[in-house]
C-alpha cells in the first residue's frame, strides 16, 4: 500500500512537471513580447537574451557635460562601479624581446618610439623586423616590441576621479537596474497611427458581432422554430456550406467590392462578415433546445413572433449567445487576409490593427521593441476578455463539433 | 388571436377600409407591373449604353416583376391567399433594393470610414451604455420589487443617455446632416420614396385584417413569418456568399485581370495547373532541355526507379512546388498539433487540481492574432540574438559540459530554405495546440467514468484502458479535430506571410503555399482567373482530405461496433 501510494505521488509530480512545460512553452512568446515591449532599442540586441528590459545606470560627474555611464570594474580585486570617462583609448600590448610571454598593458601615448619616429631602432625576431619602443615600466623605461592593438576605456571613481582603471569597454559588465520604457507604445502608436487601427478594428469588430448575432438570431428561430416549404433543404445547403474554404470567395468577393465601390472601405470588412451559416446553425442547435410548450403559450396569450423571439428565447440562450459572439469577436478583431486583399496599403486612414502590423514589420524592421509593442496592442484586448469570459472561449471552442 | 380580440379588431376596421386598402394594393402592383413592361421597353429601344449581359439581366428582373406583380394583382382580385404571399415578396424584396440602393447613393456604408474618425471619441460612452446593461443584470440579485425596479430604471435610464452621449459624440448629427444633403439627388429621391412606397404596402397586406380577408391560414402566417425572420440570413447569405461562390467558378473559366479583360478561355486555367511531362532521361544527369520541350515546361525533379532516369516537368513549376509544400506542411502540422494535445489532454483529464488554469493556459494562443504571434515568434527566430537558438546553444553547452561531442548549430531559422518551413510548422503547431487540447478535453469528459472503472476491475493497466477504452470512444472527437486541423493547415498563409521577412515566398521558394501562391497570383499579378482555378483546385483537395477521413473514420467506426 504504501509503494501504491508513493509511486501514485511520483505519477502526480511527473504530470505536473510535464503540464508546467507546456504551460511555460505556450507563455514564454507571451512574455517575451511584453517584456520585450519595454525595452530600451540597445537592451534588445544583447546576447545573450534576458527577459527583463533593463536600463544602464549613469552618473553625473562635475566636469562633465553628460551624465557617464556606470561600469563594473576590478580594482585590486575588488569589485566596484566606475564611470566610464572615456572610451577608444588605443592600447599597445607590448612584450619583452627577450621574455616575449610578458607583456604589459599600456595606452599607445604612453610609449615613445626608440630613438625618435624618424629613425625608429628595430630588432629582428624569428626573421621579422620588430620595432622597439620604450616603455615606461615602475619608473624605468623599457624597450619592448609591440604585439597587439586593442581599444580600452578609461574609467574612474565617480566619487574620486584620480582613481582610474583602464579596461576592455566591451567586455566590461554595465551596472544596470530593472527598468520599463512604455513610451514604446507611445511611440509606436504615433509612428504607425496605431490608435486609429485600434478604433477601426474595435468598431468593424463591435458591428461585426452585432450584425452577425441579430442575423443569426432572426435566422436560427425561423430554422428551429417556423415550419415553412423549403426550410430543411435550405438548412442543408447552409450546413454544407460551412466546409467551403474562404479562399475560394476571396477573388469574387473583391471582384464584388470593386463593383460596388467598397475597395479600400470599412464597410468591406463589416458587412459581408455579418451574414454566416455558422452562427446561423449554432443558434439553430440552441433554439431547438427550448421547450415548446413556453412559446405555444405565449402564442395563445396573443403574443407576436418577434416579441416571443425577444422576450423568451433570447434571454434563455444567453449562453449561447456569449460563446458566439465571442467566437464572431475573434474572428473579427483577428482577421488579415482580407483586410489585406481589401483595404490598399497606403489607405492608413483605413487599416485595421493586423494591417498597420504588416506595415509596421517593415517599417521598424530593426526595432523589435516598437513591433512588439505594436503586437501587444494588438493581442492584449483578447486576451483580457478571455481571462474574464474563459467558459465561453472554452465554449466556443467545443461548440463547434464536438457535441454537434 | 381569440373569437374576442379578431371581433374587437373587425369593430375597428370595417369591411370597407380593408377593401379599400387591398385596392390600392391591387392598383400598385398593376402600376409596377406596367412599369416594368415599360422599363424593359427603355432598356430595349431608349438606347441604354449598357454591356449586354446587364441587359439581359436587367431585362430578365423586370419581366419577373412585371409577372409576379400581375399575378398579384389578379390574385388579390380574387381574394386569394396566394397574392397577399406574393404582394408581401414583392414587396419586400422592391422595398430592400429601394431601401439599400438609396442607403448606398446617399453614402451610408462609405460613411462608416467618418464614423470610425470619431467612433475614438465615443467609446467612453459605448462603455457607460455597457455599464447601464450590467446595471440592470444585477436586478436578479435581488429580492425587493422596489430595488428591482430602481435597479431597472436606473439602468434604462443610463444606457439611454449614454447612447445618445454616444451617438453626439462620435458626431451623428453631422452625418445625417451630410446624408440629408444628398437626398437632392432626384434618382436619390426617386429610391427614397419608392422605399416609402413600398414599406406603405408593405404594412397594408401584412396587418391582420388584411391577412383575414385573403384568408391566411395559420400555416400561410408561419411560412410568412419564417422567411421573414430568415430573410436578412438568406439574402446576406446570397449576395456575399453563393452568388460570389458561383461568380468564382466562373471567373476561373476566365482569363479575368482585374483591369476589364475577362474573356472565356475554358479549362486552359486548369489545364496549365496540373499540366505535367514526363520523360525519359538516359542518364540522370542530361539536360532537361534534351528530354522536354523547356518553352512549355520547367523542370520540376527528377528520379531513378528500376535503374531508368525520368525528369518530371511542369507548365506551373511555382503551383507543384508550392503543393509539395502545403502537403509537407500539412504532414508536419497536424501530427505535431494533434498528438501532443491528446497526451496533455488526457493528463489533464486525471482529476488534477489546476486543470482549469492550465487548460486556460494553453488556450491562449489560439485567442490571440496570428500576425501579432508571427511577429513574436520571427524575433524568437532571429538566428544572433533569439531565444530559441539561445535555448539551443544552452543546451549544447550543458549536454558537452557532461561530456559528449555535440556542436552548436547556430541554426538561420528564416533565411535558411531547409529550416523555414520548419519554423512556420512550430509556429502553426504551438498555436493549435491548446485549441485541440481543449477540444479533445471535452470529448474526454463525455466518456462515462463507469467504462474505466469496469476496465480497471478487469486488470487493464492504464496504458490498456488508453488504447481499448479513451482512444475508441474518442474516435468521434479525433477525426474531428485531425479534419478540422488539416482543413485549416491546408489553407496556411498569414503565418508564412508575416513570419518569413522580406519575400514571404521564402528560400528558393521552400515556404511557398497554395494560399500564397493564390495571394500573389489574384492579388500581386492579378490574374484573377488563373488564382480562382487554383482556389477551386485547393478546394478539391480539401474535399478529397476530408472525404478521406470521413471514410476511414466509417470503416475504423465499424470495426468498433463489432
Amino acid at each position: 500500500m504504501k509503494s501504491y501510494k508513493l509511486s501514485e505521488t511520483l505519477k502526480r509530480i511527473l504530470i505536473y512537471a510535464v503540464l508546467i512545460v507546456f504551460a511555460f512553452v505556450m507563455i514564454f512568446p507571451f512574455l517575451y513580447m511584453l517584456t520585450t515591449s519595454f525595452k530600451l532599442p540597445k537592451d534588445t540586441f544583447r546576447y545573450p537574451p534576458r527577459l527583463l528590459p533593463r536600463d544602464a545606470l549613469t552618473v553625473d560627474v562635475p566636469g562633465y557635460d553628460e551624465p557617464l555611464p556606470l561600469y563594473y570594474v576590478d580594482v585590486d580585486g575588488r569589485q566596484e562601479q566606475f564611470a566610464l570617462i572615456e572610451s577608444n583609448i588605443r592600447i599597445g600590448v607590448y612584450a619583452d624581446p627577450n621574455n616575449p610571454e610578458m607583456t604589459v598593458e599600456l595606452p599607445v601615448s604612453d610609449v615613445e618610439p626608440r630613438g625618435g619616429f624618424t629613425n625608429q631602432e628595430a630588432i629582428t625576431i624569428n626573421g621579422e623586423e620588430q620595432k622597439l619602443w620604450d616603455v615606461p615600466l615602475n619608473g624605468a623605461t623599457v624597450p619592448m616590441i609591440q604585439v597587439s592593438q586593442t581599444a580600452y576605456g578609461r574609467f574612474a571613481d565617480p566619487n574620486d576621479l584620480s582613481r582610474e582603471v583602464l579596461q576592455n569597454v566591451r567586455l566590461s559588465q554595465p551596472v544596470e537596474k530593472l527598468s520599463a520604457h512604455p513610451q514604446n507604445y507611445s511611440e509606436v502608436v504615433a509612428l504607425q497611427g496605431m490608435d486609429r487601427s485600434l478604433s477601426n478594428t474595435a468598431l468593424v469588430t463591435i458591428l461585426v458581432v452585432a450584425g452577425q448575432l441579430t442575423t443569426s438570431i432572426l435566422g436560427g428561430y425561423a430554422f428551429a422554430r417556423l415550419r415553412f416549404p423549403g426550410r430543411d433543404k435550405l438548412f442543408v445547403i447552409y450546413l454544407g456550406t460551412i466546409m467551403i474554404p474562404f479562399v475560394v470567395l476571396i477573388t469574387p468577393l473583391y471582384q464584388l467590392m470593386v463593383t460596388i465601390g467598397w475597395v479600400d472601405k470599412l464597410a468591406a470588412l463589416i458587412v459581408p462578415w455579418i451574414f454566416t451559416a455558422y452562427g446561423t446553425f449554432l443558434m439553430r442547435q440552441f433554439f431547438i433546445t427550448i421547450p415548446k410548450e413556453i412559446e405555444e403559450a405565449a402564442l395563445i396569450d396573443g403574443a407576436s413572433r418577434l416579441q416571443i423571439l425577444l422576450r423568451i428565447f433570447i434571454p434563455a440562450s444567453t449562453p449561447a449567445l456569449a460563446t458566439l459572439a465571442t467566437f464572431t469577436f475573434l474572428y473579427a478583431w483577428n482577421s488579415f487576409f482580407w483586410p489585406l486583399v481589401v483595404i490598399n496599403t497606403g489607405n492608413v486612414e483605413n487599416h485595421v490593427l493586423t494591417l498597420s502590423l504588416n506595415v509596421l514589420r517593415g517599417r521598424a524592421s530593426d526595432s523589435p521593441n516598437l513591433i512588439l509593442a505594436g503586437a501587444a496592442i494588438a493581442i492584449l484586448p483578447p486576451m483580457i476578455i478571455f481571462i474574464f469570459g474563459q467558459r465561453f472561449f472554452v465554449e466556443s471552442a467545443t461548440s463547434s463539433g464536438v457535441k454537434g | 388571436m381569440t373569437a374576442a380580440t379578431v371581433g374587437s379588431r373587425e369593430k375597428q376596421s370595417p369591411k370597407s377600409r380593408v377593401d379599400l386598402w387591398l385596392r390600392v394594393v391591387m392598383i400598385w402592383h398593376v402600376v409596377l407591373a406596367l412599369g416594368s413592361l415599360g422599363g424593359v421597353a427603355y432598356v430595349w429601344l431608349g438606347g441604354v449604353t449598357w454591356a449586354g449581359w446587364v441587359k439581359g439581366v436587367v431585362t430578365a428582373v423586370l419581366l419577373l416583376l412585371a409577372l409576379f406583380s400581375a399575378m398579384a394583382a389578379v390574385d388579390i382580385n380574387r381574394r386569394q391567399h396566394r397574392g397577399r404571399t406574393i404582394s408581401l415578396a414583392v414587396n419586400y424584396l422592391g422595398f430592400l433594393f429601394a431601401l439599400f440602393g438609396s442607403m448606398h447613393l446617399i453614402g451610408v456604408f462609405t460613411g462608416i470610414d467618418s464614423l470610425a474618425d470619431s467612433f475614438m471619441r465615443g467609446i467612453p460612452f459605448l462603455l457607460l451604455v455597457f455599464v447601464g446593461f450590467f446595471i440592470g443584470t444585477l436586478t436578479d440579485r435581488y429580492q425587493n420589487p422596489a430595488t428591482q425596479r430602481t435597479l431597472r430604471q436606473t439602468s434604462k435610464a443610463v444606457m439611454i443617455v449614454s447612447g445618445v452621449a454616444f451617438l453626439l459624440a462620435v458626431g451623428i448629427h453631422n452625418g445625417i446632416l451630410a446624408l440629408l444633403s444628398k437626398l437632392t439627388d432626384p434618382l436619390i429621391l426617386l429610391l427614397v420614396g419608392g422605399t416609402a412606397v413600398f414599406a406603405v404596402m408593405l404594412w397594408a397586406m401584412w396587418r391582420q385584417p388584411s391577412a383575414e380577408a385573403m384568408h391566411a391560414t395559420n400555416a400561410d402566417n408561419e411560412m410568412l413569418s419564417g422567411y421573414l425572420f430568415l430573410s436578412p440570413n438568406l439574402l446576406g447569405f446570397l449576395f456575399f456568399f453563393a452568388g460570389p461562390l458561383l461568380l468564382s467558378l466562373y471567373v476561373s473559366f476566365t482569363n479575368w485581370d482585374a483591369f476589364g479583360t475577362k474573356d472565356w478561355v475554358g479549362l486552359a486555367n486548369y489545364g496549365r495547373i496540373v499540366n505535367l511531362d514526363v520523360a525519359r532521361l538516359d542518364t540522370i544527369t542530361q539536360l532537361a532541355s534534351e528530354a522536354i520541350d523547356v518553352t512549355v515546361y520547367d523542370e520540376l525533379t527528377r528520379f531513378e526507379i528500376l535503374g531508368r532516369s525520368y525528369i518530371v516537368g511542369a507548365q506551373d513549376k511555382l503551383f507543384w512546388l508550392s503543393l509539395r509544400n502545403t502537403l509537407t506542411f500539412v504532414l508536419l502540422s497536424v501530427p505535431l498539433s494533434v498528438v501532443p494535445a491528446l497526451f496533455l489532454s488526457n493528463l489533464l483529464n486525471s482529476k488534477i487540481a489546476g486543470m482549469k488554469f492550465f487548460r486556460a493556459v494553453y488556450f491562449l494562443p489560439s485567442v490571440a492574432a496570428v500576425v501579432g504571434i508571427a511577429l513574436v515568434w520571427q524575433w524568437l527566430f532571429n538566428a544572433t540574438i533569439g531565444y530559441i537558438n539561445y535555448f539551443i546553444t544552452v543546451a549544447v553547452n550543458f549536454l558537452n559540459s557532461v561530456g559528449s561531442g555535440f556542436f552548436d548549430p547556430q541554426i538561420r531559422w528564416l533565411s535558411d530554405s531547409n529550416t523555414a518551413l520548419l519554423a512556420v510548422v512550430i509556429v502553426a503547431a504551438w498555436q493549435w495546440l491548446g485549441f485541440n487540447t481543449v477540444l479533445f478535453l471535452a470529448g474526454l469528459q463525455n466518456i462515462p467514468r463507469a467504462l474505466y472503472e469496469a476496465a480497471t476491475v478487469d486488470g487493464a493497466n492504464s496504458w490498456q484502458q488508453f488504447w481499448k477504452v479513451t482512444l475508441p470512444l474518442l474516435a468521434p472527437t479525433t477525426f474531428f479535430v485531425i479534419t478540422t486541423t488539416t482543413i485549416q493547415a491546408m489553407q496556411i498563409f498569414e503565418q508564412v506571410f508575416i513570419l518569413i521577412p522580406t519575400n514571404p515566398a521564402g528560400p528558393n521558394n521552400s515556404t511557398l503555399t497554395l494560399v500564397l501562391y493564390l495571394y500573389q497570383k489574384g492579388f500581386q499579378r492579378f490574374e484573377q482567373g488563373y488564382a480562382s482555378a487554383i482556389a477551386w483546385v485547393l478546394f478539391i483537395i480539401i474535399f478529397g482530405a476530408t472525404l478521406f477521413q470521413f471514410q476511414r473514420q466509417r470503416t475504423s467506426g465499424s470495426s468498433y461496433d463489432a
